[in-house]
């Protein structure tokens, strides 16, 4: 594609994305009428009395702010672990980091109601930073075991990632086990993925969390783009690697972390925007990653319209990217270009 | 003034105990190719890198014009000297400009857009070693000879004034081997205060065509020789440094040194000339090249 067409082209992606986050506000289970809101708002009208604009401030607006953030987080760490690891198949799910922030998430959430653990350590919020550290912790056996000097194995990249992945919810589902009754629809969150938050403080959270990080990262954009030709041309150019691989292991995978510890796993969506939006926009990351962080965004509000308009009841969101995501990654697989890209 | 790197005295080990080189002096300024050749396992890779900044030598000094090499900031340093590794594996599909465009890098402006100037030297770059007619094509898409011109045009588009290349021929056919070293030729010589090229290369005879200066690197962690061809590729210094028996002789048309290795006589097959140290970087490439072993 010339360059002007890609320009074009992104551009399209980004307005369906912004339509796709609007429609959001309007479409579910109860119908809005927006005149009635404005009517409502022009009026002065409490929140609390406002029917039509109650439920876009209380309901619509609070879910589609967490589905808009939590998509462009995790796009945009798939973008970036897919650069950093120069492997298109890496995102935080397949790395296993999503899951085991999850577990940390959820065992925090435990450690507080069951033990009287603080809900604050070190002034952080105990379930984030314990999601953060499972991630982390993650991420670093992840890279261990596939990395040998300065070449990463592919396969033992995902291998290592999807079974860390199965461990921590094997970990989840045995809490699940053994918890209270009355425990168990929460927790299934975690494992399930919804972006059905209650007011604004969990988007407060989400949004500390992923947008200082979401900045750091697109601030790479240029040295991504130098190591997708080696680490070694990378280098020789003035990009400091072991920095650049640090950092966005610590950055990914700690937004990674708050968005799961809010939202539970999402799979998929930093595996599959960032393909599609690279098909579109090249690989020059410049490009690539605002554009795929929008899209992510947008394509998360798009699966929240399926899980509460099309399918049943309130289908969980996570539910509704594997759907949508595991085809995808199979056909990622069968496409041998994957295997060209061993670094 | 022109371009200078020297590396003084330098060795490098990848462990302690397990020197790759010991000592050993090298260097190359604008205007002159020099070529580094050696035997497998002798180090000239690393002693690339360690020229290029990549890797610090435990003793001895890098010095560009005048000044330590690690005085240099990354991006100051690849502005003025450019490093292309041997092996380039992309991960992502660029086409042709966009790679060259990757070396503005060093140039670039916090947020990597590229302004006029940056497009402009692409272009440049690109005209230098004939490649604008492949401008839009996909890199992946390119043969062997064409992704060597184009990542020498983008390394080029740092405006460098020393090139350092590793075995930049080493997957090419003899036609596009020549090629690439007259390419590298013109750049060392027809400009004013031209590039300076050091160029690592198991071919002799293509080091002994077209570099003004020879390094050659031997298995006991030394600098063998240093100087002309004529001066280094004899029998006795390339028997030496290879540890088995090298004939030379004259180019019929050239005149240059033309060198090639005796067949092992069947006796004297196996340990002998296995090579005595292995050194990681070698290695870590996998198996060295069958070929090379006589």
């Amino acid at each position: 594609m010339t360059r002007p067409g890609r320009n074009m082209a992104a551009a399209a992606l980004i307005i369906a994305s912004i339509g796709l986050v609007v429609l959001s506000l309007l479409v579910g289970t109860e119908r809005v009428d927006l005149g009635q809101a404005w009517r409502e708002w022009r009026d002065g009208v409490p929140p609390s009395q406002a029917p039509m604009l109650g439920i876009i401030l209380d309901q619509r607006l609070p879910r589609t702010l967490a589905a808009l953030i939590v998509g462009c987080g995790l796009a945009l760490a798939g973008a970036a672990f897919q650069a950093m690891l120069r492997n298109p198949l890496a995102e935080p799910y397949t790395l296993g980091v999503a899951s085991s922030g999850a577990l940390g998430a959820w065992t925090a959430t435990i450690l507080i109601g069951a033990y009287g653990f603080p809900a604050y350590l070190l002034g952080l919020p105990t379930i984030q930073l314990l999601a953060f550290v499972f991630a982390e912790l993650d991420i670093i056996i992840v890279y261990m075991l596939a990395a040998h000097r300065d070449r990463i194995s592919p396969s033992v990249l995902l291998l290592g990632g999807i079974t860390m992945g199965m461990l921590a919810n094997g970990g989840i589902l045995f809490m699940r086990y053994l918890a209270d009754p009355n425990r168990v629809v929460m927790m299934d969150r975690w494992l399930m993925g919804g972006v059905d938050v209650l007011g604004y403080r969990p988007v407060l959270t989400l949004l500390v969390g992923v947008a200082p990080c979401a900045a750091i990262l697109l601030a790479q954009a240029p040295k991504f783009d130098q190591l997708g030709f080696g680490p070694e041309l990378a280098a020789g150019r003035g990009v400091n690697v072991r920095l650049l691989q640090a950092s966005t292991f610590v950055v990914g995978s700690l937004m990674t972390a708050v968005a799961v510890s809010v939202v539970g796993t999402i799979a998929f969506v930093g595996l599959i925007v960032p393909h599609i939006v690279r098909s579109i926009t090249g690989s020059r990351h410049r490009l690539l990653m605002p554009v795929s962080a929008v899209a992510g965004g947008g394509f998360l509000c798009f699966c929240d319209i399926i899980a509460r308009k099309i399918l049943p009841g309130e289908t969980p969101i996570g539910i509704v990217t594997t759907l949508l995501g595991a085809p995808f990654f199979l056909y990622l697989l069968l496409r041998r270009r994957f295997t060209d890209w061993d670094a | 003034m022109t371009a200078n790197l020297k590396a003084e005295s330098v060795s490098f080990a990848y462990e302690p105990g397990r020197p790759v080189f010991n000592c050993v002096d090298a260097s190359v300024a604008g205007g002159e190719t020099v070529g580094l050749v050696g035997p497998n396992g002798s180090g000239k890779s690393t002693l690339l890198r360690v020229m290029c900044g990549l890797l610090r030598p435990q003793h001895g000094a890098v010095s560009l014009n005048g000044k330590p090499l690690s005085a240099y900031a990354g991006r100051d340093r690849a502005r003025r000297v450019a490093f292309l590794p041997q092996a380039v594996n992309p991960a992502f599909a660029l086409n042709v400009f966009e790679v060259v465009c990757l070396g503005r890098y060093p140039h670039m402006g916090a947020f990597g857009a590229l302004g006029p100037r940056d497009k402009e030297a692409a272009e440049r770059c690109m005209a230098g070693t004939e490649v604008e007619h492949l401008r839009g094509r996909d890199f992946l898409t390119l043969s062997g000879g064409e992704r060597q011109r184009v990542l020498l045009a983008s390394i080029l588009a740092q405006e460098p004034e020393i090139l350092l290349l590793d075995e930049p021929t080493s997957a090419l056919d003899i036609h596009h081997q020549i090629e690439i070293f007259s390419l590298l030729g013109r750049l060392a010589h027809n400009r004013p205060g031209g590039y300076g090229i050091l160029v690592v290369t198991h071919d002799l005879n293509l080091a002994a065509r077209f570099c003004d200066r020879i390094l050659l690197l031997g298995l006991d962690q030394s600098m063998l020789a240093e100087g002309p061809h004529d001066a280094v590729l004899t029998e006795p210094l390339l028997s030496r440094a290879y540890g088995a028996p090298i004939r030379v002789s004259r180019h019929p048309e050239t005149g240059a040194p033309l060198v090639w290795a005796e067949a092992p006589r069947e006796e004297e097959t196996g340990e002998k000339w296995d090579t005595p140290h292995k050194a990681p970087s070698e290695g870590r490439r996998g198996a060295s090249q069958p070929g090379d072993a006589p």
